[in-house]
């Protein structure tokens, strides 16, 4: 009985989240943010994608020149994430951690501080584990690979590739809970704003 | 109560990841400048002013995609690069993937392109069976990522079919030499080696003090020959 009253509410706040998530796409200012949130994640997640080879040429003694070549590589790259499924778990994470970003905007904007402080810190942990997780540990490329391979030696590779798929899915977990706890807040501050409109018209 | 739990845990999960990019920049392993295998390594040792080790593994997608990019511009790399700029290129080819359980082709791979070298031309079988890799799987999106359809395991025809677009290779020889693992001993060796230095997944480049894992070239780009002008200044500066 439990069980089902939680999906039951899960379910119900899942919808109310979507309304004020679409709602807010609609207006100028917060589809903005949420481009240019979209924009800066799959940037980043794109640099580390094939592990630190990017970020170790960006520190390497290369020219300042042949460091934004490295740089400019990764818009094509961007592009590109969408002809593999692991290109396009990138191109997700991006688009939940854009989602959540212009909601807590909005929740801030909206005194609802404690709310948009809450979702921020979850989805902050979602966006960082996602980071952690990139790359592929059995192809040499990864985050986690060479400091597991200190820890635990020869085993390092499937024990990354294992804990990549976690953080992974944990990361989704975290930023859909994020958005639809944030998002049932939005659409309560949503309709209350309209409620407030319509009855300040009708006086 | 909650908050603070939250932002406790947010702090620690930062800290790992700046530890993680940190441990990665600093990454300890002590370079083994001596060749391993002489028919695996173009310039020369005895004068090079520079040592580029690359790290591989026959299915290793990573490592194809530099060594295709490599091969198809192979004139210009080797005059700009082995000759100008004096540098000895070794490949240390190991199974990892197959230790790693990842795939079974890595051993059978790794043995032909050691009886190769035994036959004196490393080279162009290495460069012809990752061509094929390439062409068969790679190119496809098979076994390119954690996400992607894993190779099928092969059969060591598949290894032996490349002697025979080779002059330089016997075809016959290469069936005696893996069928009496004639090279097994060497390449667990090196597999070990490469191991000891904590170097768990491959390609990884050793460029005199500069190192780096993993390579970035783009998948329908076959030939990115940009991403290894810019592996390769970027050892050459480490230098000076």
């Amino acid at each position: 009985m439990a069980v089902r009253t939680i999906i039951e509410t899960v379910s119900d706040r899942s919808k109310f989240a979507l309304v004020s998530t679409v709602y807010l796409l609609k207006k100028r200012k917060y589809l903005l943010s949420f481009l240019i949130s979209f924009f800066v994640f799959l940037f980043f997640l794109t640099f580390f994608r094939d592990g630190s080879s990017n970020w170790q040429l960006i520190w390497s003694g290369l020219p300042l020149d042949r460091k934004l070549e490295v740089i400019g590589k990764i818009f094509p790259a961007m592009l590109e994430n969408f002809i593999s499924l692991y290109g396009v778990t990138i191109i997700f994470l991006s688009f939940f951690q854009a989602i959540v970003i212009m909601q807590i905007i909005f929740a801030w904007r909206n005194r609802e501080k404690n709310g948009a402080l809450d979702s921020a810190s979850t989805g902050g942990i979602g966006a960082i584990l996602g980071f952690i997780a990139l790359g592929c540990p059995s192809c040499g490329v990864g985050l986690l690979t060479p400091l597991l391979s200190a820890i635990a030696g020869a085993s390092a590779v499937a024990l990354a590739e294992t804990i990549g798929h976690i953080f992974t899915i944990l990361a989704f977990a975290l930023l859909l809970f994020s958005i639809i706890r944030l998002g049932y807040i939005n659409y309560v501050i949503i309709g209350s704003k309209n409620y407030k409109e319509e009855h300040a018209k009708s006086h | 109560m909650q908050k603070a739990i939250r932002i406790g845990l947010l702090v620690l999960v930062a800290g790992f990841l700046g530890t993680l990019v940190v441990f990665n920049i600093l990454n300890p392993t002590p370079p083994d400048m001596e060749t391993w295998n002489n028919m695996m390594a173009k310039g020369d040792p005895e004068t090079a002013k520079h040592h580029f080790i690359m790290y591989t593994d026959i299915f290793c997608p990573y490592c194809d995609k530099f060594s295709d990019a490599v091969a198809a511009n192979q004139e210009e790399f080797e005059k700009n690069y082995i000759e100008d700029k004096n540098i000895l290129f070794e490949i240390r080819v190991t199974d990892m993937n197959y230790e790693n359980g990842h795939s079974e082709n890595s051993r059978p791979a790794g043995e032909a392109v050691y009886c190769a070298a035994k036959q004196g031309d490393f080279w162009s079988y290495y460069y012809a069976l990752l061509a094929k890799v390439y062409k068969d799987y790679h190119s496809r999106g098979i076994g390119v990522d954690r996400t992607s359809p894993k190779i099928p395991t092969l059969s060591d025809e598949y290894f032996y079919e490349i002697a025979d677009s080779l002059d330089t290779i016997d075809r016959d020889k290469l069936v005696s030499c893996m069928e009496n693992d004639e090279t097994v001993k060497e390449l667990d060796d090196n597999t070990a080696k490469a191991q000891k230095k904590a170097i768990n997944g491959v390609p990884y480049f050793v460029f005199d003090k500069y190192t780096a894992n993993g390579f970035a070239g783009n998948w329908n780009t076959k030939n990115d020959y940009e991403q290894v002008k810019l592996l390769m200044d970027a050892g050459l500066a480490s230098k000076s």
